[in-house]
C-alpha cells in the first residue's frame, strides 16, 4: 500500500478533528475539566472510525457515495429534510472554518480580519479549481501535519502520564455542582458532535469514489479510517492535555483559537508558535475545503448531477457552480461580522442534530447483504454501528437543552 | 438485476441515480410513467427525470419552491434504455442522446474552460 493513499484519511481526520471547533472545545475542555474528558475523545474516535470505515466500504463495493444512496433509502421527503439540515450544518461549519483561518492569518500577519477572509476564500476557491482531487487531499492533508507540533509539545511539557492514562477511563469528576455537571455534559455532547461531524463521512465516502476505490481497496479503507482518525484524535487529545497542564494552573481561559497556539510557544518559543499557527492554518483551511466540498457533494448526489474534482470544473458544471456559491455564502456569513466562536457553537449544535439522520441510512446500507454481498457489516461493525447510533441519538436529544441550560458551555 | 426480471418499483427503482453509457451521473429516477388501463396489463413505460417529475411528490408549499428554484422540466427516459438496475440504474445511451444533459450544458456556459490541472 502506497503511504500517500492515507492522505484522504489524514485530510478527513485532521480537517475533521483539528478544525476550528476542536481547537476551541479541546482547549476549553482541558482548561475547565483537566483530563476528565479525554475518554470522550477516545470514545467518539471509535465511533467515527466505525462510520468512516462503513462509508468507505459502501463507496468501494456499491460504488456509490452516501448521499446518492441516502435518497433512495430514505425516500424523497425525509431525504430532503436530511439534505436541508446537512446544508445548513455544513454551511455554518464552513463559515466557522473560513473565519477561523482568517483569525489565524490575522495572528500571523496582523492584517485586517475581514480583508483576510475575502483573500483566503479567493485562495481556497482557486486551489480547488486548479488542483485535482488527489492533490487537494495531499496538499491540505500533509501540510496539516504541522499540527504534530502539539503532540511534540505535549511530550516537551512533561505532563503527568499516569493521570493522563486515567483520563481514558470513563468518568465524571467528583464534587461538581449541578451547574458544573451540566457544563460537563454539554462539553461531552459537543465533543462527540465535533469528532463525529457528518461532513467527514460525506467527504470521505465521496473521496473514495473520487479515487476510484473498488473492493480491492477495502484494506486501504480500513487502514485509512483507523490511522487517519487515530492521528486526528491523538492531536485533539494533545491539545486538551496541553491546555490542562499549561492553562489551568495559570488560570487562562482559552476562549479564542489563538490560545491553543501558545501550547507550542511555551516549550519551543517563536518557532513553536509559527509551526502551531501554520498547522492550524492548513488544518482549518483543509476543514473549510472539506465542509464546502462535502456540501456540494451532497447536493449534487441528491439530485443526480455530475460531480467530483477528479473531473475538470467544466465537466461537472452544476457541481462547480454549487461549491463556488457555497464558499461565497460562507464568506457572506463571515462578512456580517458574526463572532467565529458563535459560529463554532452553532456548527457543533446543528451537526449533532443531523448526526442520527446521517448515520442511520449508512448503517442500513452497509448492512444490506443484497447491496454489499459478502462485504456487508459483520457482527463487530453491526454492534458498534447500532451502539454509536444510539449514542448520537441520545446526544442529539440532549444537545439543545444542554446548550440552553449552560449558555453554550459558559456556565 | 435486469429490467426484464421482477422489480420492486419503490424500493428498487424510485430515487435511484442514473448513470449513462459513458459512466456519468445524469439524473435520478424522480418518478415513473406507466401504460395500460382498466383490464389491460400495467407496463412501465418511462423513467421521469427532473424537477417537474419530483415536485408532485412533495407537499404543495415545497412544490412551489421547487418550481421557483429549479423550474418544471421533465425528461422521459424510455424504460428500454435501462440496461441493469443495482445501486444505480445504468443506461445504454449517453446522457446527451436522451436529453439528460441540458441543465449541465446550461450551467457549463458560466464556467471558464481553463486553469484546472
Amino acid at each position: 500500500m502506497n503511504p500517500l493513499e492515507l492522505t484522504l484519511g489524514i485530510m478527513t481526520a485532521v480537517g475533521g478533528f483539528v478544525d476550528i471547533s476542536e481547537l476551541v472545545f479541546a482547549a476549553k475542555a482541558g482548561s475547565t475539566f483537566g483530563f476528565a474528558l479525554i475518554w470522550v475523545f477516545a470514545f467518539a474516535t471509535i465511533g467515527i472510525m466505525t462510520f468512516s470505515e462503513m462509508s468507505g466500504r459502501v463507496a468501494a463495493v456499491a460504488k456509490q457515495p452516501v448521499f446518492n444512496l441516502m435518497r433512495h433509502r430514505l425516500g424523497l421527503k425525509l431525504g430532503l429534510v436530511v439534505l436541508a439540515a446537512s446544508i445548513i450544518s455544513n454551511l455554518i461549519t464552513c463559515a466557522a472554518e473560513v473565519g477561523g483561518v482568517a483569525l489565524v492569518l490575522n495572528y500571523l500577519t496582523g492584517a485586517p480580519y475581514l480583508l483576510l477572509a475575502v483573500g483566503l476564500t479567493a485562495a481556497l476557491v482557486v486551489s480547488i479549481w486548479v488542483l485535482p482531487f488527489q492533490w487537494i487531499e495531499r496538499t491540505y492533508g500533509l501540510l496539516g501535519l504541522f499540527m504534530i507540533v502539539f503532540a511534540v509539545a505535549l511530550v516537551a511539557n512533561h505532563p503527568p502520564w499516569r493521570e493522563i492514562a486515567g483520563g481514558f477511563v470513563p468518568q465524571v469528576p467528583r464534587g461538581l455542582s449541578s451547574k458544573e455537571l451540566l457544563t460537563f455534559a454539554y462539553f461531552a455532547v459537543a465533543i462527540v458532535s465535533a469528532v463525529m461531524f457528518p461532513y467527514e463521512v460525506y467527504f470521505y465516502s465521496s473521496g473514495g469514489i473520487e479515487e476510484g476505490w473498488t473492493p480491492k481497496d477495502l484494506l486501504t479503507n480500513r487502514i485509512t479510517s483507523i490511522v487517519g482518525m487515530g492521528l486526528g484524535s491523538v492531536l485533539a487529545i494533545a491539545i486538551l492535555v496541553n491546555s490542562a497542564v499549561l492553562f489551568t494552573p495559570a488560570n487562562v481561559d482559552p476562549a479564542i483559537p489563538g490560545s491553543a497556539a501558545l501550547q507550542a510557544a511555551i516549550p519551543f518559543g517563536k518557532w513553536g508558535l509559527i509551526l502551531a499557527l501554520l498547522g492550524m492554518f492548513f488544518a482549518v483551511a483543509g476543514a473549510a475545503v472539506e465542509t464546502c466540498l462535502a456540501n456540494a457533494y451532497s447536493i449534487a448526489q441528491f439530485f443526480g448531477w455530475r460531480w467530483g474534482r477528479h473531473k475538470k470544473p467544466w465537466e461537472a458544471p452544476r457541481f462547480t457552480v454549487t461549491w463556488v456559491a457555497l464558499f461565497l455564502a460562507a464568506l457572506a456569513i463571515v462578512l456580517t461580522g458574526v463572532d467565529v466562536m458563535t459560529l463554532v457553537e452553532f456548527a457543533v449544535l446543528f451537526s449533532i442534530l443531523v448526526l442520527p439522520l446521517t448515520y442511520l441510512p449508512l448503517l442500513l446500507l452497509a448492512g444490506d447483504a443484497k447491496l454489499m454481498r459478502q462485504h456487508a457489516n459483520g457482527r463487530l461493525a453491526k454492534t458498534l454501528g447500532w451502539f454509536y447510533f444510539a449514542i448520537v441519538t441520545l446526544a442529539a436529544l440532549a444537545a439543545l437543552p444542554l446548550y440552553l441550560l449552560t449558555s453554550g458551555g459558559n456556565g | 438485476m435486469t429490467p426484464e426480471g421482477p422489480l420492486k418499483l419503490v424500493s428498487e427503482l424510485l430515487d435511484l441515480p442514473l448513470i449513462d453509457s459513458e459512466g456519468c451521473y445524469c439524473g435520478i429516477v424522480d418518478d415513473l410513467e406507466f401504460t395500460g388501463g382498466p383490464g389491460k396489463p400495467l407496463k412501465l413505460k418511462a423513467l421521469l427525470v427532473g424537477p417537474g417529475a419530483y415536485a408532485g411528490r412533495l407537499p404543495a408549499w415545497a412544490m412551489a419552491v421547487v418550481g421557483l428554484v429549479a423550474g418544471d422540466r421533465i425528461v422521459r427516459v424510455p424504460f428500454e434504455r435501462v440496461v441493469t438496475i443495482g445501486p444505480a440504474a445504468y443506461l445504454d445511451r449517453p446522457a446527451k442522446a436522451l436529453g439528460l444533459d441540458r441543465s449541465e450544458e446550461r450551467a457549463g456556459r458560466w464556467i471558464p474552460r481553463k486553469g484546472a490541472l
